[in-house]
């Protein structure tokens, strides 16, 4: 069963198009990261999924059916901020997430406990400082143990301590069997703590999948020689790279992880006549991938 | 809709404003109707004017108490007003517009709560203003009735008003401040207009062109208001043959009108905008 299908939505916000014909499918049981640089369009499309926002085309499904606002009720979601009323304490704060989820409200206590807010419960929201606000978001979202969770950057505010305990409930819930699905603007993030990604920028969809199919390794071998057009005319002929690119006068070719060679390389050249003046193999890593493809 | 409201409660029941609002309200109302009253007694006493009114017309007796009451507590009906603006924009301040429906309201059940909200002010308000009305009078030796009763119900509908165009405002306009500014140079800018076009109506009466009541009346904010009047004594009637002629029907027809209009005009926007 997929929790949640987007197919092809857009968002206009006049003349800037936040979202560009998105389509994915997160599998149940999956933690889905959507990574992206800042402005890349990540909480407008959970703000359409969760109907806060309208999307100008392009439809989405929850748990394989039109979504509705009972789906809603059965996901826990923080998006962008902590919505909280300011003069309300954790408490009575929860008490109002609980009614509207049409929950008891016997979990509040342990949601609390689970956030590390049981001694400050009973103060008002607008007194907590900006990682508390944030934990408090989290237990919200807790609240009724739901199958499935909507984190939207959720280690935002929090100090690193916050910041690792946050990462390894997110690893719990996952090996309880939740899915969830987060958003974050930060590569290591995902990389740690994701099975699946689909990575936006200015509102387009790159790539989406297993992190390990789209975060594929791969061998880079930069070369360069007097004559970089000549070398580049000759690498044409050899076929057994993926891609072929220039950059400040280096030229870098990537193969699948594992099959580059580099005396081949350079003796291929050498028998066409070029004289290598560089000639280096990198390992590209998550953070390389990632920025080769978002630039 | 009994299980929103009980939401809605655990919102308002711990909000200061709120008590301190209410509080106003019910001390104002007994406040400006001890004032009407006082005054009253002074000016039937010692003024020439007093002479013209006679004695035999006490404004808290039955039955004037219900229409002086419903007339001087309508000018308080600004508050219970304030306390929706707040209420609902404090919803888009504190994003809890959002949050709500993202734990699982409809936008429609959002926005219905908040309206059922403002008839239930209303409601509310019209009962305070039905004590006080029957508390005046009982100090008065004058038999109960029901008589003019009616002017119980036009400042229902006058609260209502309020109301309801203060929810329509705090879902336009969503920042507070802007949303409270916003309200009162509505309602001081509708007033110049409708004494503008009260004047016109009288001159088109005198003219005898045409006798279309009072114009002003058929405005939103005024409709409502025109119902309301301070009850008829021998110093009203003095001043009644330079009014316009009181149309209350169709002035009652305008007042529902707008009412119906605000609430449709609030549903469309908060269930098709983003939030």
């Amino acid at each position: 069963m997929a929790i949640l299908t987007v197919e092809n939505i857009t968002k206009d916000y006049g003349k800037i198009k936040a979202l560009k014909g998105v389509s994915f499918s997160v599998p149940q049981g999956c933690v889905f990261g959507i990574l992206g640089p800042n402005g890349s369009g990540k909480t407008t499309l959970l703000g359409i999924v969760m109907n806060v926002l309208k999307a100008t085309s392009g439809s989405y499904q929850l748990f394989d059916e039109p979504a509705n606002y009972d789906h809603r009720k059965k996901i826990g979601t923080l998006l962008e901020t902590p919505n909280f009323y300011h003069y309300l304490s954790a408490v009575q704060n929860l008490k109002i997430t609980a009614a509207i989820k049409g929950l008891g409200e016997d979990d509040i206590e342990q949601v609390l406990q689970t956030v590390d807010l049981l001694k400050r419960k009973d103060s008002p929201f607008s007194t907590y400082s900006l990682g508390m606000k944030q934990r408090l978001a989290i237990g919200a979202a807790l609240l009724g143990d739901p199958d499935v969770l909507v984190f939207d950057e959720p280690t935002n505010g929090l100090d690193p301590v916050g910041i690792a305990e946050i990462r390894n409930l997110i690893k719990d819930l996952s090996a309880k069997g939740k899915t969830i699905i987060m958003a974050s603007h930060l590569l290591d993030e995902v990389e740690k703590v994701c099975t699946h990604v689909a990575i936006l920028k200015q509102g387009d969809l790159l790539a989406s999948g297993k992190v390990k199919e789209v975060f594929q390794e791969s061998d880079i071998v930069q070369l360069a020689a007097g004559d970089n057009t000549s070398l580049k005319n000759i690498l044409a002929k050899m076929n057994n790279y993926v891609r072929i690119d220039e950059l400040n006068g280096v030229i870098e070719l990537s193969y699948n992880a594992g099959t580059a060679n580099l005396s081949a390389i350079n003796k291929f050249c050498f028998d066409n006549g070029i004289v290598l003046s560089h000639l280096q193999l990198k390992k590209s890593n998550f953070e390389s991938k990632f920025l080769e493809l978002t630039n | 809709m009994g299980n929103l409201l009980r939401i809605e409660w655990l919102k308002i029941k711990n909000y200061t404003a709120f008590k301190v609002i209410a509080i106003f309200f019910i001390i104002g109302i007994v406040l400006i109707n001890l004032g009407t009253h006082f005054i009253y007694g002074k000016v039937s006493a010692n003024t020439p004017a007093g002479d013209l009114i006679g004695a035999a017309f006490n404004p808290y007796s039955f039955t004037s108490t219900w229409q002086t009451t419903s007339y001087m507590s309508g000018f308080l009906l600004i508050l219970p007003a304030m306390l929706i603006l707040m209420l609902v924009t404090n919803e888009y301040t504190f994003r809890t517009n959002r949050q709500n429906v993202i734990d699982g309201w409809s936008r429609g059940e959002f926005i219905s709560v908040k309206l059922m909200m403002a008839f239930l002010f209303a409601l509310v308000s019209t009962i305070v203003v039905f004590v006080t009305a029957l508390s005046f009078a009982a100090f008065t030796n004058t038999s109960f009735s029901f008589n003019s009763i009616s002017h119980v119900g036009y400042f229902f509908l006058k609260a209502i008003t309020y109301n309801m165009f203060a929810v329509l405002i705090s879902v336009l306009v969503k920042k507070t401040g802007f949303a409270i500014g916003l309200f009162f140079i509505y309602l001081v800018g509708e007033n110049f207009i409708s004494n503008i076009l009260d004047f016109w109506s009288i001159k088109l009466r005198d003219d005898k062109t045409m006798d279309p009541g009072s114009l002003g009346s058929y405005l939103p904010m005024n409709a409502a208001d025109g119902l309301l009047t301070f009850p008829d004594n021998p110093l009203k009637s003095f001043a009644k043959g330079i009014s316009p002629t009181d149309y209350k029907y169709v002035v009652l027809s305008f007042a529902i009108f707008y009412i119906v209009l605000f609430i449709i005009w609030s549903r469309r926007k908060y269930i098709k905008a983003d939030l």
